[in-house]
C-alpha cells in the first residue's frame, strides 16, 4: 500500500482464465464433491477478504454518510462538506499537474532506457538493468530521507555550485516552498524509473526476433526499428505503466510527508496528507471517509478518462498482441 | 574529395566507416546509461558515506567525501542501538516479523485461492474470480483510514495481527496464482494424483506444489518487500513505540530533527539507521531480481 503498491498491478487486462472453462469433470457426483474442495480452497482468501478489503470499504461508505457532530445519518453532509474543501480540490489539481509533469518525464526516461538497453549498442545489459532496479528495493521513506538530506544546501555542496558559478543568488534551495514539489517529482522519479523500464524491457524482449530480422534485411536503421517496430509493440505495457503511475501519483503521501519533517515543506500538498490530517489532527472521521471515498472515485475516474482518451488515440488493444 | 585507393587486403572504406560509427554510437549509448545509472547510486553511495560521519562531520566534511576519522563503531553504532532505550533493534525486528509473517500468509492463502480457481469448477468461481479483480481497481490507501476506523472497533489496533492481516489480503497474488496454476499444472498429473488415491489437498501440497515454487518464490517477495517498504498503513494503526516497523520509526526520528536541542544525534542516527534498512534488500537484491521482475511484468504482458 505505498505508493504505486508493490507489484499490484492495479487495473489489469481481463484474464485469460475468466473465459476458459474449468476442466470438466465426468461424475457428476465428484463434480460436487471436487467443487466443494475447490470452493473451501478459496475459503481463507474470502475471509480475509471480506473482513479487511469489503469490511473497511463498506464501514467507509457508512460512516461517510453520517454526522461528525452527532454520529447519526447525516445524508451528503460530508460529501458537500469535501466538494466545497478548498484545500482538498488545490491538491487534487496540484496532483494532476504532477502527474501531468513528473508521469510523462518519467515515463519517456523509462522507454528511452529499455529500448537502449534493447538496442545491440548496449554493452552491461544485465549489470544497467540491475542497477536501475535498485531503487525498488529502497522504501519511499528511506527515498525521501535520502534525498530530503541531499536536497538540504547544510548538507550537500553541489547545491551551492551555481553560486559560485555566479549563477545564482546563494545555494540553491530545492525544498523551498515554490521547488518542493518538483523535489518531490525528482524523489518519485528516482524510486519508479527502474520498475517502469523493467518492465518495458519484459516486454521488448517479447517482441518477435523475426519482425526484427525481417526490418534489418530491408535496410531499416536501428533507430527506425525502435521507432518503427518496437514501441507500436509495447503501447500496450506503456498504456498499463501509465495507468499504474497515475494511480500512484493520486496516492502520494509517503515522500510529501518525510520531506515536511526534514524541511517543513507543508502537510497538505496531498489529499492523503490531508485525509490523514482530517482523520488524525482534527478527530473528523466522517469527513475523512468521505474523502477517501471522493478520492477513490477520483481515481478510477482519471484511470478511465485516460485509458478512454488513449484507446481511441492509439488503439492499443488492437496492436498486436506481446507476450504468451 | 580525394580519397586515396585503399591498398589491397584492407577492408572497404564502408566497412570501416560503420564500424567507427557503431564505436560511437556505443559510446553515445553507453554515457546515457551510465549518465542514469549514476542518478540512482549517487545518493545511495552517499548514504554510505554519510553513515560513517558524526553530527559535526555531516555539516563540515564534503558531502562526497569519506571523513579522514569514521564514526561509524563505535560511536554511530552504539548511538542508533541505545538512543531512546533501543527503540531502532525492536523496529528491526519488528520489520522482520511483518514482513516475513505477512509474505508467508500471502503466499499461503493466494496460491490456495489461485489453485482452486485454476482447477476447479464450482458455483460462484466466476463470481470470485470478478471480486478478485474488482479490487485492484480500488487504490489502496484509500482504505487505509477506514481500515483503522474499522480496527478500532475490533481492537484490533496498535496489534501485530492488525498489521499483518489486512497486507496478507493479496488479490494480485491471487490473480497471479491462478494464471500461474493454470499454465504451469497439467490437469493430467493431478488426475493421476486422484486415481493414486491422494486427497485434493495432497495432491496441491505433493504434486502440484514443487511445480509451483518459482511462483510462489515472486509471490513472497513481492509481498515481503511490499511490507518492508510499507509505511502509511503502519502508521495509521500502530501507536506504541515498540511496536513500530523502521519506517514509522526512522520517520518518528526525522520528525523530531529540527526541534530545538534534539538533533544532535539525530541526524547520524537516521542515516545509519536508514542504511541498515536498506542493506540486506540491497545485498540480495542481484539474486532476487529475476524473481520480482517476473511478477511485476506479469500484469504487463498477459491476456487480451
Amino acid at each position: 500500500m505505498a505508493v504505486q503498491g508493490v507489484g499490484e498491478p492495479a487495473a489489469l487486462p481481463a484474464p485469460p482464465l475468466a473465459g476458459r472453462p474449468a476442466p470438466r469433470v465426468r461424475r457428476p457426483a465428484h463434480q460436487s464433491r471436487r467443487g466443494r474442495s475447490g470452493f473451501a480452497m478459496t475459503a481463507p482468501f474470502l475471509g480475509l477478504f471480506s473482513v479487511f478489503f469489503v469490511g473497511p470499504l463498506i464501514y467507509s461508505i457508512v460512516l461517510s454518510l453520517r454526522s461528525p457532530l452527532t454520529g447519526n445519518y447525516a445524508g451528503l453532509l460530508n460529501y458537500r462538506a469535501t466538494f466545497s474543501n478548498g484545500g482538498y480540490w488545490s491538491a487534487v489539481v496540484r496532483m494532476a499537474y504532477f502527474g501531468l509533469v513528473q508521469v510523462t518525464a518519467m515515463i519517456v526516461l523509462a522507454i528511452g532506457l529499455a529500448l537502449l538497453l534493447d538496442s545491440p549498442y548496449c554493452r552491461g545489459r544485465r549489470l544497467f538493468s540491475l542497477v536501475y532496479f535498485l531503487p525498488f528495493a529502497v522504501p519511499g521513506v528511506i527515498a525521501a530521507l535520502m534525498w530530503g538530506f541531499l536536497l538540504e544546501p547544510d548538507l550537500d555542496v553541489l547545491l551551492k555550485v551555481p553560486h559560485f558559478l555566479g549563477l545564482a543568488n546563494g545555494a540553491v534551495q530545492p525544498l523551498d516552498y515554490r521547488l518542493s514539489l518538483y523535489s518531490i517529482m525528482l524523489i518519485v522519479t528516482w524510486e519508479w524509473t527502474g520498475y517502469n523500464m523493467t518492465i518495458l524491457l519484459t516486454s521488448l524482449t517479447n517482441v518477435p526476433r523475426q519482425v526484427l530480422e525481417a526490418a534489418k534485411v530491408d535496410g531499416a536503421s536501428e533507430l527506425a526499428v525502435a521507432a518503427r517496430i518496437k514501441l507500436p509493440m509495447i503501447r500496450r505495457t506503456v498504456v498499463f505503466i501509465a495507468i499504474l503511475s497515475i494511480i500512484g501519483t493520486l496516492q502520494l503521501f509517503n515522500e510529501p510527508v518525510i520531506l515536511n519533517e526534514v524541511a517543513s515543506i507543508g502537510n497538505s500538498l496531498t489529499p492523503n496528507q490531508i485525509i490523514y490530517n482530517t482523520a488524525f489532527a482534527f478527530g473528523n472521521e466522517q469527513a475523512a471517509a468521505a474523502q477517501s471515498v471522493v478520492l477513490a472515485l477520483i481515481t478510477i475516474v482519471a484511470t478511465a478518462a485516460f485509458y478512454g482518451i488513449v484507446r481511441r488515440r492509439v488503439n492499443p488493444l488492437a496492436s498486436t498482441r506481446v507476450g504468451r | 574529395m580525394t580519397v586515396p585507393s585503399p591498398p589491397p587486403l584492407a577492408p572497404a572504406p564502408g566497412a570501416y566507416r560503420t564500424r567507427l560509427a557503431k564505436r560511437t554510437k556505443t559510446t553515445v549509448t553507453t554515457a546515457f546509461l551510465v549518465l542514469a545509472a549514476a542518478y540512482v547510486l549517487i545518493p545511495i553511495y552517499w548514504l554510505v558515506i554519510a553513515s560513517s560521519k558524526n553530527t559535526s562531520q555531516l555539516f563540515s566534511t564534503n558531502t562526497f567525501l569519506p571523513p579522514s576519522h569514521p564514526s561509524w563503531w563505535p560511536a554511530n553504532f552504539s548511538s542508533l542501538f541505545t538512543y531512546e532505550s533501543g527503540d531502532y533493534k525492536w523496529w528491526l525486528l519488528n520489520s522482520f516479523i511483518y514482513s516475513s509473517v505477512t509474505a508467508t500468509l500471502a503466499t499461503a492463502v493466494s496460491t490456495l485461492c489461485g489453485y482452486g480457481l485454476a482447477k476447479y469448477n464450482f458455483a460462484g468461481r466466476r463470481a470470485v474470480f470478478g471480486l478478485v479483480l474488482g479490487s485492484l481497481m480500488v487504490p489502496a490507501t484509500a482504505l487505509v483510514v477506514p481500515l483503522f476506523l474499522l480496527e478500532h472497533y475490533m481492537g484490533l489496533t496498535n496489534s501485530y495481527q492488525g498489521v499483518i492481516l489486512p497486507l496478507a489480503v493479496y488479490p494480485f497474488g491471487v490473480y497471479f496464482m491462478a494464471i500461474y496454476v493454470a499454465d504451469a499444472v497439467p490437469d493430467t498429473i493431478i488426475e493421476s494424483a486422484r486415481i493414486d488415491g491422494s486427497g485434493e489437498l495432497r495432491a496441491l501440497w505433493q504434486i502440484a506444489r514443487p511445480m509451483l515454487a518459482p511462483g510462489m518464490a515472486t509471490l513472497f517477495l513481492l509481498s515481503f518487500i511490499g511490507t518492508w517498504n510499507n509505511y502509511f498503513l503502519p502508521l495509521v494503526l500502530l501507536g506504541t513505540e515498540t511496536r513500530f516497523p523502521l519506517t514509522v520509526g526512522l520517520s518518528a526520528w526525522a520528525s523530531t530533527l529540527n526541534e530545538a536541542g534534539a538533533g544532535q544525534p539525530l541526524y547520524s542516527n537516521v542515516i545509519l539507521g536508514s542504511l541498515i534498512s536498506v542493506l540486506p534488500m540491497l545485498v540480495l537484491f542481484p539474486f532476487l531480481q529475476k524473481y520480482v521482475a517476473r511478477g511485476l511484468s506479469f500484469g504487463a504482458v498477459t491476456g487480451e
